[in-house]
């Protein structure tokens, strides 16, 4: 329990310091602003209650809007990918369920279920968040062009921070 | 209280979502600049939209007052106007008009009662020899010929209305300045007959027609109506169909003229006769 606490406390310190120090600078040409502290919700066990998951989604997102002086925007949108993870998980699960205890993996449930399910909370919350942003529907397509390149992006890093993860 | 906890129990992720997603929006909305003026704006659109709605209908209720606001001013600016017009004619032709005087006055007046569907239509409105009021006096409703006050009371003035058998009216054609008797032909409250224009002078439909100014009863050139309508009977005259200015069904507030000079003009006519 306390070693689970723990690894995943320095996951979400790393992903946040990567977002915050590395990804949060990438601007490229307006279109493509990779979000991959999403991660965090991503790699949180199956079995993890529903208020926990929803309060610690509500908190990181809190955390890079503090870092990138945002309130409530990336709140409300990891918030929302908190919340519908648990239909993903259950909508994609494998055929004979999850095992007890066991966290999301590529390793484990294989590239394309991983691949799925990545690519689903992160639109999610990509379009909750650029919505959310230029608070407005003028400009819809253009946004949704945003909300498309961007979850690519972000999906791509996290598959690459996943395969090296379990790699090492 | 069972089926309220079952209920949050059964929901309880949702509620705690909901929560979490009104504070996350409550700091979207009030802590960054943009998203902030979004919001306020979007509730002002909201408001306002309201509240133009209600400024709309309390408007409408006050119409009354505002009409007679309305109404009192046009006189005030009617009198000015025709001080001024006066003014400038002693100016010009101080030869011909040494008067250096109003001749005609204004005053607004609302009708009391109305009827159009008789053959002998008359209208009261609410001034009387109180108000300066008498006899032969003419009376404007909206810029149109209405009728003319036939008996006074203190407080109260009845007028024959244009749409009156026994009324007649000199009016012209405004382009040409032929001139003819104006009636009212008992069957469209909106259609008088101008007769006596003889048929070599030319009428066309949309012509206006307007007062002469020769009864000493109605200013010169107050517009009367527009031809609609014109036929050849067998006579030397026209008969010309006049579209009435005056919607009599939709009266309410009258402008009454008073000719300052009419004693005058009607002793000197006496006097030649």
């Amino acid at each position: 329990m306390i070693n689970s606490i723990l690894r995943f406390g320095l996951i979400f310190i790393l992903l946040v310091l990567l977002q915050v120090l590395m990804f949060n600078n990438i601007q490229f040409s307006g279109y493509v602003n990779p979000y991959v502290y999403i991660m965090f919700i991503l790699l949180l066990p199956v079995e993890i209650p529903s208020w926990l998951l929803l309060l610690l989604s509500f908190g990181t997102g809190m955390i890079i809007d503090i870092f990138s002086t945002s309130p409530g925007m990336h709140s409300s949108a990891s918030l929302m990918a908190g919340f519908v993870r648990p239909y993903v998980l259950r909508f994609i699960s494998p055929r004979d369920g999850y095992e007890p205890g066991a966290t999301p993996s590529m390793f484990v449930y294989g590239f394309r279920w991983f691949l799925l399910y990545t690519v689903i909370i992160v639109l999610v919350h990509h379009t909750t968040l650029f919505y959310l942003e230029v608070f407005r529907l003028t400009d819809f397509f253009r946004t949704l062009l945003r909300v498309i390149l961007s979850t690519v992006f972000t999906s791509g890093f996290v598959l690459i921070i996943e395969f090296y993860r379990k790699g090492r | 209280m069972r089926s309220l906890l079952n209920f949050l129990e059964r929901y309880n992720n949702l509620i705690i979502f909901l929560i979490l997603e009104g504070i996350a929006f409550y700091l979207l909305a009030t802590r960054n600049y943009y998203h902030n003026t979004r919001v306020v704006n979007g509730i002002r659109w909201f408001t306002y939209g309201i509240e133009e709605k209600i400024t709309n209908t309390k408007s409408y209720l006050n119409l009354r007052e505002i009409n007679e606001n309305l109404a009192a001013e046009n006189t005030a600016l009617r009198n000015s106007i025709n001080r001024l017009v006066r003014n400038d004619n002693s100016v010009f032709f101080s030869v011909s008009d040494t008067v250096y005087q109003q001749q005609y006055q204004y005053t607004t007046a609302r009708l009391t009662s109305n009827s159009v569907n008789k053959q002998k239509n008359f209208f009261t409105i609410n001034k009387g020899t109180m108000n300066g009021l008498t006899k032969d006096m003419a009376i404007i409703a909206g810029g149109g010929v209405a009728g003319v006050i036939v008996d006074c009371s203190e407080n109260f003035s009845v007028a024959m209305s244009l749409l009156n058998l026994d009324f007649r009216l000199s009016a012209r054609i405004k382009s040409n300045g032929y001139f003819g008797s104006l009636s009212w032909d008992g069957r469209d409250y909106r259609k008088a007959i101008l007769s006596d224009i003889p048929q070599h002078v030319s009428v066309s439909i949309g012509d206006t027609i307007e007062t002469t100014g020769f009864s000493a009863i109605f200013p010169e050139g107050v517009t009367v109506g527009t031809v609609i309508d014109y036929e050849k009977p067998g006579s030397d005259f026209y008969k010309i169909t006049v579209l009435l200015e005056t919607d009599f069904r939709k009266l309410h507030f009258v402008d009454v003229v008073a000719n300052k000079r009419k004693k005058e003009f009607t002793e000197l006519e006496k006097q030649i006769k």
